[in-house]
């Protein structure tokens, strides 16, 4: 069906292609005149605010008209790129980064394929609910609940020292090294459930015919989840994972906000502490734009790299 | 396949879209409670219809509670001069806000002060408003008018909320900075004297060792807070213990001011606390906690002392006054390295320039707004504000004094009584009187002494008595006059200039190293703070100096009182 709809479009594309006329137009009236607000939208909310991205070539002081703002080039960049910590925030921020997506991808994928191996529809409502909830709690609320969790006093302590795995309680919050992971394992708590849902909406998808031929064949669980289940959401997976590369240093703020002290700060301050306390606090609104400006190319630079990536091994492309 | 990604593109899209509606459709839905919760009344009320109703919008920079449309003190206000008041309170940061507000120059009629905002040229110069339409806020602000001029541009456009006093207020309760100790303790030892950080440690010590945990939770025998903004329970207490009132991140000698965090007496205090922390008498968690866990150590009753502004803390010794553990509530000591050394930790208040309401470019009708303030710093209006209505929210003794009931009291400690009741939003950052009436009463009900005897807790009377002091005030030297230029805190380091990076950089350093020397062990303790003080000399801590002193010579020269 869906086959034969595209190859209709093609021929009449193929037809029409060359003359653009007004009865064309106009019998398309209705069609244009829906993609208006669309068109709209996106040019008033994603490309007028470039704009303001010449805010990071100038010593922008809020309130003046545009020609009374003082040019000062690369200045600010300048100042990210020649600042001691920049690197180090870079560093934080990169590898935060990282360890969210692919725990992130690991745990949702492991958690989705072993809900689909549930047929009790009640257990596996139950444990969907319970691991998609904490979604809905804002960071300041989960990072609440984290710290308290890890005081020495704390339920991590607490469960350690009954099982006589340490034989006093470890300050978690005061140790650098335990940093990254604290946040890895923060996100994976709060985001797991609600990742999941997305790839169980592609397992059900799945014809189950070919679960029936493999059972014929003899396969085991676990070659059915091998054969048949990964390959059949891996474009989601693909495409879900284009995406988030776009985002790799936007680490988050929140969290290493919220936990991050003075102990841990050569671990914890991303490029977004940085940008709130040498950009907005100072009201140097410019540097916080060029650090904008600077994660921006990054990211689309990513993005295209995955996109191509994925070009390259023949799978599923975003573009 | 070519289907799913399809698809979830058409997901998305309509997603953003719904997203997109939901979200202007609950900024709509906040604008319309907004206007809910003014007071709205039909003309008809107004004597007579010779007053015309008009509003103000104002902005709150803190968090705050609307009042109840009904609040009887917003009703009074409205009867006589016609004006009531659609207050904004700060959600969430508050230079986030700033920053949208200067973007879109979207502000409302009143605004309370900030630098942000006096630097995008939001506030209206007031001096020839004040000249002109309002002689009671001229005789109110008249020994005070040099120093409310902005030290950029010499235009006064903040009127200030605290700091201009009439005579030399008792006060009662002390709300700034000292070493607090639980008044368990001291009663323990045998309600001693303590002047002096060692002696202050030995109690805590031996206090700890003889009773290991309170209530069922180990004993802190030392708390410390430095998260955030909230960063003085580390930083400042140095500059007490020499002897100097609290001048935030800067010691001033002879008017020249320069930082303590690198210098040999700022060494000691952190030495002392490293042996503390070997000693296991300061808390292991004090440099990880957030405020809200702080505060909940402190609530419970186990924590034996801290540094700390009292106002910082006063929500969780509020706490324990509702359990009844008032044992376990403090005693502000203001500490010195040794018996010599002259404390000063309590000062006189000084006009905070930060604080107060301005009047934004955007106000429609400046002129009534400056006439209805100019009103409502009269006397009367003063007493009615401030106190609230005679016989229903206190009442007069027969020596002409004002007192209040136990209910009176309890009603004023009650949030939700002062939102129907008192006008509080408006009050706390309004000109307003401080000191006395004209005729001897306190403007603070906190503050009139007779009135704070009779609300006296059994335990705290007896206390108090021990001591032979009439209020935890007294345990500190009277306050000798303020320079003229003081505090330095209050300084405005301007936006982006070098000083205040800077001084974020420096800030920066000591919240990473002072929680390092405090914990190293002690025979280390030397090692991190040479590295520390190797870090700070990198800076260009000059920048820093000089832009407090530059301020300090000019406040010097302009506020001196001719």
């Amino acid at each position: 069906m869906d086959e034969t709809l595209t190859k209709d479009r093609t021929v009449r594309k193929s037809k029409n292609e060359k003359k653009m006329t007004w009865s064309l137009i106009k019998s398309q009236s209705q069609l244009i005149y829906m993609s208006v607000p669309l068109l709209a939208y996106i040019v008033l909310f994603a490309y007028v605010p470039i704009w303001g991205w010449t805010m990071a070539f100038q010593d922008y002081k809020p309130a003046r008209s545009f020609s009374d703002q003082k040019w000062v080039g690369f200045k600010h960049f300048e100042f990210l790129f020649k600042d001691d910590s920049f690197l180090q925030v870079l560093r934080n921020t990169l590898a935060m980064s990282i360890i969210n997506l692919i725990l992130g991808f690991t745990t949702a994928i492991i958690l989705a394929l072993l809900l689909n191996e549930i047929k009790k529809v009640f257990w596996k409502r139950t444990v969907q609910t319970i691991s998609y909830l904490p979604h809905f709690l804002s960071w300041i609320i989960v990072t609440g609940i984290v710290a308290t969790s890890l005081a020495s006093d704390g339920i991590v302590n607490d469960v350690l020292l009954k099982l006589n795995l340490i034989k006093e309680p470890i300050q978690w919050l005061s140790e650098g090294k335990y940093f990254w992971g604290i946040v890895g394992a923060s996100h994976v708590w709060k985001e797991v459930g609600w990742n999941t849902i997305i790839y169980l909406a592609a397992m059900s998808a799945i014809d189950p015919a070919l679960y029936e031929a493999a059972d014929i064949d003899g396969a085991s669980r676990y070659r059915k989840m091998l054969h048949i289940t990964l390959p059949g959401i891996k474009p989601t997976i693909i495409i879900l994972l284009i995406m988030s590369i776009g985002h790799i240093l936007e680490a988050g703020f929140e969290v290493q906000y919220l936990l991050g002290n003075g102990l841990v700060v050569d671990w914890s301050q991303t490029i977004d502490i940085f940008v709130l306390k040498y950009g907005l606090a100072q009201g140097n609104y410019s540097l916080a734009t060029a650090a904008g400006i600077f994660k921006t190319v990054v990211s689309v630079t990513m993005l295209l790299f995955a996109n191509w990536m994925a070009k390259r091994l023949g799978e599923e492309r975003l573009l | 396949m070519g289907g799913t990604s399809k698809t979830l593109f058409r997901l998305g899209t309509i997603l953003l879209l719904s997203l997109s509606v939901i979200l202007s459709g609950c900024s709509g839905g906040t604008k319309l409670s907004g206007n809910k919760n003014t007071p709205e009344q039909s003309a008809g009320e107004n004597n007579g219809g010779k007053v015309e109703p008009f509003e103000i919008s104002v902005f709150i920079g803190e968090a705050g509670q609307q009042p109840t449309p009904d609040n009887k003190i917003y009703k009074m206000i409205k009867e006589e001069t016609g004006a009531s008041f659609k207050f904004e309170f700060l959600a969430g940061d508050i230079d986030q806000k700033l920053g949208v507000m200067i973007a879109g120059s979207d502000y409302p009629d009143l605004m309370t002060g900030n630098t942000k905002l006096t630097t995008a040229g939001a506030y209206i110069p007031l001096e020839d408003l004040i000249e002109e339409h309002a002689p009671n806020l001229k005789k109110h602000y008249e020994r005070y008018w040099n120093m409310m001029k902005d030290p950029n541009d010499g235009h006064i456009y903040i009127l200030p909320n605290y700091g201009v006093l009439n005579g030399d207020p008792a006060s009662n309760w002390y709300a700034g900075p000292a070493f607090w100790i639980q008044k368990a303790v001291l009663e323990d030892a045998g309600y001693p004297q303590v002047k002096t950080l060692d002696e202050y440690f030995d109690l805590i010590a031996k206090y700890k060792e003889k009773y290991p945990t309170i209530d069922g939770t180990p004993t802190i025998g030392f708390e410390i807070l430095n998260y955030d903004w909230r960063n003085w329970g580390l930083f400042n207490a140095p500059q007490h213990l020499i002897g100097h009132p609290n001048n935030g991140g800067v010691v001033v000698k002879d008017g020249k001011a320069e930082i303590f965090a690198d210098k040999d007496y700022a060494k000691r205090y952190y030495q002392k606390l490293n042996e503390m922390n070997a000693a296991g008498l300061v808390d292991k968690e004090a440099f990880t906690q957030n405020y809200d866990q702080y505060m909940a150590k402190i609530s419970s009753g186990a924590v034996l002392g801290m540094f700390d502004q009292h106002w910082n803390f006063q929500t969780a010794e509020e706490s324990l006054i509702t359990q009844e553990k008032l044992e376990r509530t403090y005693i502000g000591l203001p500490l010195v390295y040794d018996t010599s050394i002259r404390d000063h930790y309590k000062d006189r208040p000084a006009l905070n320039l930060n604080n107060g309401f301005g009047i934004s470019v955007n106000a429609k009708d400046p002129v009534k707004i400056i006439k209805l303030m100019d009103r409502l710093i009269e006397e009367d209006w003063q007493k009615i504000l401030l106190w609230g209505i005679p016989d229903e929210d206190y009442y007069v003794n027969e020596e002409g004094r004002f007192m209040k009931t136990q209910e009176q009291r309890d009603n004023f400690n009650d949030g939700t009584w002062k939102l129907g009741n008192k006008a509080d939003a408006w009050v706390k950052f309004a000109p307003k009187m401080e000191g006395y009436f004209s005729d001897g009463n306190s403007t603070d009900a906190a503050a009139q002494p007779e009135e704070f005897k009779a609300g006296l807790k059994p335990y705290d009377r007896q206390f108090l008595e021990a001591y032979g002091f009439d209020s935890p005030v007294d345990f500190f030297s009277e306050a000798p006059e303020n320079d003229i230029a003081y505090p330095a805190w209050s300084i405005d380091l301007v936006d982006g200039s070098e000083a205040k990076i800077v001084n974020t950089k420096q800030n920066e350093l000591s919240t990473k190293y002072l929680p390092k020397a405090i914990l190293a062990k002690p025979s280390d303790f030397d090692k991190v703070w040479n590295e520390y003080v190797s870090e700070i000399g990198k800076l260009n801590i000059k920048a820093y100096e000089d832009r407090i002193n530059e301020v300090l010579q000019w406040r010097t020269e302009t506020w001196s009182v001719k």
